[in-house]
């Protein structure tokens, strides 16, 4: 790891996207005993293993950028961490889950794949790996929902895309505007990975009976954007689910 | 649909039947495969439709004498 600070602004930028996938593994791991199919399960499994893994080299990181330890792995309230709203909720439905965490792990993993550092050289190609059959999953199981359940797909996938626009950040932070792009912490702007993001999906759903015209590819409003938890409707997970993440029920059998 | 998995661990050995998935898409089929056997570091990994195996025996008939 190099010596140098981060840009305070990058440091919020890393925590977003380490937030974001602790609970990408949180999501994973609830439903995988409750995916409608073996493979399903065991794919989920494997996902919040990985995520997790994910998790734990980015607080590395982070924890040597000035971030607490005992804060960044689950002490402090729930409106401190700084996830993609969609993920607030495990869903109501598998529709639900795969319309939530599918754009939000695309949005981390552009975030991730921007950074251009010395402290994330040879860990985010490591991640690319993992992050490739992930994508994958969540496009095919998309597509199949798209031919299954469009009109329960289309509903779902509206504030999910955008709230995963909210991590991206605004569309106004171009090369003149975008302050972690502009120290030089990353190789392309929030405006640049919303083009590819969007461009993701209306292709994606091109061909299929779900529409995203009701979606707000404006989103986030920059005047409500918070930039430090990279979103834009104040929401966040609850009570219930700090309790999960901190693992409070499960102390006593910590091996100390 | 049904698919068999094939690997092998290092360039060079025999690729072998090492089980199946089940799936509603090649895509998804391939996915599943790498979730599901990621036992191994594998050098290969490949899925084929159930349907798309040609059988070769048993079953295959003789050849029938010409007699037309």
């Amino acid at each position: 790891m190099s010596d140098d600070a981060w840009p305070e602004a990058a440091v919020d930028y890393v925590q977003a996207i380490a937030d974001t996938k602790l609970l990408l593994g949180q999501r994973y791991a609830q439903w995988s005993l409750a995916a409608p199919s073996l493979e399903d399960d065991i794919g989920g499994a494997s996902a919040a293993q990985e995520e997790i893994g994910h998790v734990r080299q980015l607080f590395r990181l982070l924890e040597g950028q000035g971030r607490d330890g005992d804060w960044l792995r689950g002490d402090r309230d729930p409106d401190a961490f700084a996830n993609a709203s969609s993920l607030d909720t495990p869903g109501e439905t598998w529709v639900e889950f795969l319309a939530n965490v599918g754009p939000a792990d695309r949005a981390a993993w552009f975030l991730l794949d921007a950074i251009d550092h010395d402290d994330f050289r040879g860990m985010v190609d490591k991640m690319g790996e993992d992050e490739y059959f992930h994508l994958e999953y969540h496009d095919a199981r998309l597509e199949t929902l798209a031919a299954e359940q469009p009109e329960a797909l289309q509903a779902a996938l509206e504030p999910s895309l955008a709230g995963s626009l909210g991590l991206l950040g605004p569309a106004s932070y171009d090369e003149d505007a975008d302050p972690v792009f502009e120290a030089g912490f990353t190789s392309r702007t929030v405006a640049d990975l919303r083009e590819a993001f969007v461009d993701h999906y209306e292709s994606l759903f091109a061909d299929t009976d779900v529409s995203l015209d009701g979606v707000d590819w404006d989103a986030p409003a920059e005047d409500a954007w918070d930039a430090s938890r990279r979103r834009a409707d104040g929401g966040s997970i609850s009570d219930a689910d700090l309790v999960l993440l901190r693992g409070s029920r499960n102390e006593v059998f910590a091996i100390r | 649909m049904n698919y068999a998995v094939f690997a092998r661990i290092n360039k060079g050995d025999d690729t072998m039947y090492i089980g199946g998935v089940e799936a509603p898409s090649d895509r998804l089929a391939r996915v599943y495969a790498y979730e599901m056997y990621d036992e191994e570091a594998w050098d290969y990994l490949a899925v084929v439709r159930d349907e798309h195996l040609l059988e070769v025996a048993p079953g295959t008939p003789a050849v029938e004498g010409g007699s037309a």
